[in-house]
């Protein structure tokens, strides 16, 4: 089922949760709204389900209007953060609730129940834990009971709140891993919400970044990451190095432009090269720190009083063998110039030269 | 040696300890133990069989009776309100929701003697809906109807006030997934709300049903003391003592000191099932096993 949402406003008081939102979700798709805490993704998701009301703006599903569904008519399954899984009913009724309350008519038997149920319990992979009761399990345990018993009443959408926030690492890869290969079986809609960047790029077809109530920018994990359109997204998307440029006059200036204007010059930390001599349209450095980190090493180069940091692969650090305090060159492969409007300016392949 | 050493620099001197414990247990001995214990000895001084023969007077057993039932027709309505009001603090955000909760705890500030008089003050024959119930024939103040009323007053606050801070604390999304998964309203509130606060709610049960056994200032106004038709338990042991009526005033009041130790072992069973339910609810999470 697909989703559209258009033209979405939410107040709560003077603050202003969501402004003016349009997204469209096809079907099958798997969307991350991805953002920082208050940017408003929970209250878009919240709007999607029915919990909340927009206060203005409507939503659609399969090209039909919802804004008024209930929630319990709108076939939605929700995962919410913290489990919400029913304290005082096993497992197994937990799942069961969503079949059990269905009107008499539409209510599978016993027999049934049980069946379906003991096949969602495997297909979460603890069906030996039906007669637990919540409090028994682990938090990776509760959170796949949650998506069991969100599926159960077999939803069109599947909508995750902050699925995996409170699990540890380890336990996050698998579920994440996990989640992608159940929503690819199930044929459904799926939008979660994170504000982990590394969890919206790996598991998501779609990316929408949100920022103060507004999307900034929708698209795959790999252009959100290597064309963000805006600084924000730039920031909010893994490290990055800015620098504060004039476009004349300084270090790093961006000249791209004729007139001086306050610019801002983007690059990421793994877009950076050092070399030991000088080389066009390089910049002289010292090397402050370096910290092998896993697959990579991390360094730090001071470049007058700006600190800029550098990502090398382990190879090129192996090769370049440097120490602290040595004198180094570095130079940006890419990088990405705002203006003062937040647009982006010109073309970016000049301006990597240009510094 | 070192670890003997530390647990006297933290502990007090024996006789600061006895001091304490004397001052704290003689205290408990002379204003709980010694009444409870004189109310039995006093009620069974010439005997159990006069004892049972001063229970069973007509009008003692007509006081127990009227007791009970003004107990019983008070605890619907109580738990209904409080139950309500519960829901909407805890679940909703409205306008006047402080207004509420100080309102709620009216009953506690008031004296029960104002909360009588301001019933006589609106169903007296004087009062504001006075004749208006008097052409209708209906009977409220000295009657039973106005000792419930009365009642009602006093201990509605119980249930809502036990309720709002456990409510609060389980938050709404349980609610929620029960609607987002196709549940009705009384479905949700059946299913998952009553089970999540049973405990909280049989335990301000048992306390607002405490206060409505042994209410006297308010309902006293309103009654009348009507003998064998509008006295409680609590009136008819002052109407006895006033008699000088000894043994049946002890009788009555060691029905009241027994349903008091009632309540007291209900509370204490209601406490300890709470307290294992939250502890069970808090548990500390095993190790994570994903495969």
């Amino acid at each position: 089922m697909s989703i559209e949402i258009r033209n979405i406003s939410k107040r709560f008081g003077n603050f202003v949760a969501l402004d003016n939102i349009n997204l469209d979700i096809p079907t099958g798709e798997l969307v991350a709204l991805l953002g920082p805490s208050g940017c408003g993704k929970t209250t878009l998701l919240r709007i999607i389900a029915g919990m909340e009301t927009a206060d203005q703006g409507e939503i659609l599903f399969s090209g039909a209007e919802a804004t008024h569904l209930h929630a319990r008519e709108r076939n939605v399954g929700f995962v919410f953060q913290h489990y919400a899984l029913f304290r005082h009913m096993t497992v197994f009724e937990n799942v069961a609730f969503g079949l059990r309350v269905k009107p008499r008519k539409e209510r599978p038997s016993d027999a049934e129940i049980k069946r379906r149920v003991m096949e969602l319990l495997g297909l979460v992979q603890l069906d030996w834990l039906a007669d637990r009761y919540p409090s028994q399990l682990s938090g990776g345990q509760r959170q796949r009971i949650a998506l069991a018993r969100a599926l159960a009443v077999e939803p069109k959408v599947l909508l995750l709140d902050e699925p995996f926030g409170a699990l540890d690492t380890k336990v996050r890869k698998e579920l994440r891993r996990w989640l992608r290969r159940l929503h690819d079986d199930m044929h459904i809609s799926s939008v979660f919400v994170t504000h982990d960047q590394e969890e919206a790029l790996e598991v998501a077809d779609r990316v929408v970044v949100m920022n103060h109530g507004k999307i900034e920018q929708i698209g795959s994990p790999d252009e959100v990451y290597s064309s963000p359109a805006s600084p924000f997204v730039y920031q909010f998307l893994g490290n990055v190095n800015v620098f504060h440029s004039r476009v004349q006059g300084g270090y790093a200036e961006v000249e791209c432009r004729e007139k001086p204007e306050r610019a801002t010059a983007f690059v990421r930390p793994h877009d950076i090269d050092i070399t030991h001599s000088i080389a066009e349209g390089s910049l002289e450095a010292t090397v402050q720190h370096v910290h092998p980190i896993g697959p990579v090493v991390r360094i730090e180069l001071l470049h007058g009083r700006v600190i800029v940091e550098v990502e090398l692969s382990r190879e090129r650090h192996e090769a370049l063998q440097l120490v602290v305090g040595q004198q180094v060159w570095f130079r940006p492969r890419q990088l990405r110039v705002f203006g003062a409007d937040n647009q982006p300016a010109a073309a970016s392949e000049k301006q990597a030269f240009l510094f | 040696m070192r670890g003997n050493k530390l647990t006297r620099a933290t502990q007090e001197p024996a006789w600061v300890r006895y001091t304490l414990l004397t001052v704290g247990l003689g205290f408990l001995f002379f204003f709980l133990g010694l009444p409870l214990v004189a109310v039995f000895v006093e009620a069974l001084a010439q005997g159990l069989p006069i004892y049972l023969e001063a229970l069973k007077e007509s009008e003692t057993r007509s006081a127990i009776w009227l007791t009970i039932v003004i107990a019983l027709a008070v605890l619907p309505f109580n738990i209904l309100f409080g139950v309500a009001a519960a829901w909407a603090i805890a679940k909703f955000e409205f306008k006047g929701k402080s207004l509420l909760i100080t309102l709620i705890d009216l009953p506690f500030a008031v004296s029960p003697v104002v909360a009588g008089l301001i019933f006589i003050l609106m169903f007296g024959s004087q009062g504001y809906f006075g004749e208006w119930l008097a052409a209708k024939d209906v009977k409220i103040i000295f009657a039973v109807p106005g000792m419930i009323l009365a009642t009602l007053f006093i201990t509605f606050p119980f249930i809502a006030r036990e309720l709002i801070p456990l409510m609060q604390s389980q938050g709404k999304d349980e609610e929620e997934a029960a609607i987002s998964l196709g549940a009705s309203g009384w479905q949700m509130f059946w299913r998952v709300t009553l089970p999540n606060i049973k405990w909280g709610l049989l335990y301000g049960v048992i306390l607002s049903n405490a206060r409505a056994m042994g209410e006297f200032g308010a309902v006293s106004v309103v009654s009348g003391h009507i003998r064998g038709e509008t006295n409680t338990l609590p009136l008819h042991v002052e109407i006895l003592y006033n008699e000088y009526n000894a043994i049946g005033a002890f009788a009555a009041a060691s029905v009241l000191a027994l349903l008091a130790l009632v309540t007291l072992v209900a509370k204490t069973i209601v406490e300890w099932r709470m307290k294992a339910e939250t502890d069970m609810l808090n548990a500390e999470l095993p190790g994570e096993k994903t495969s």
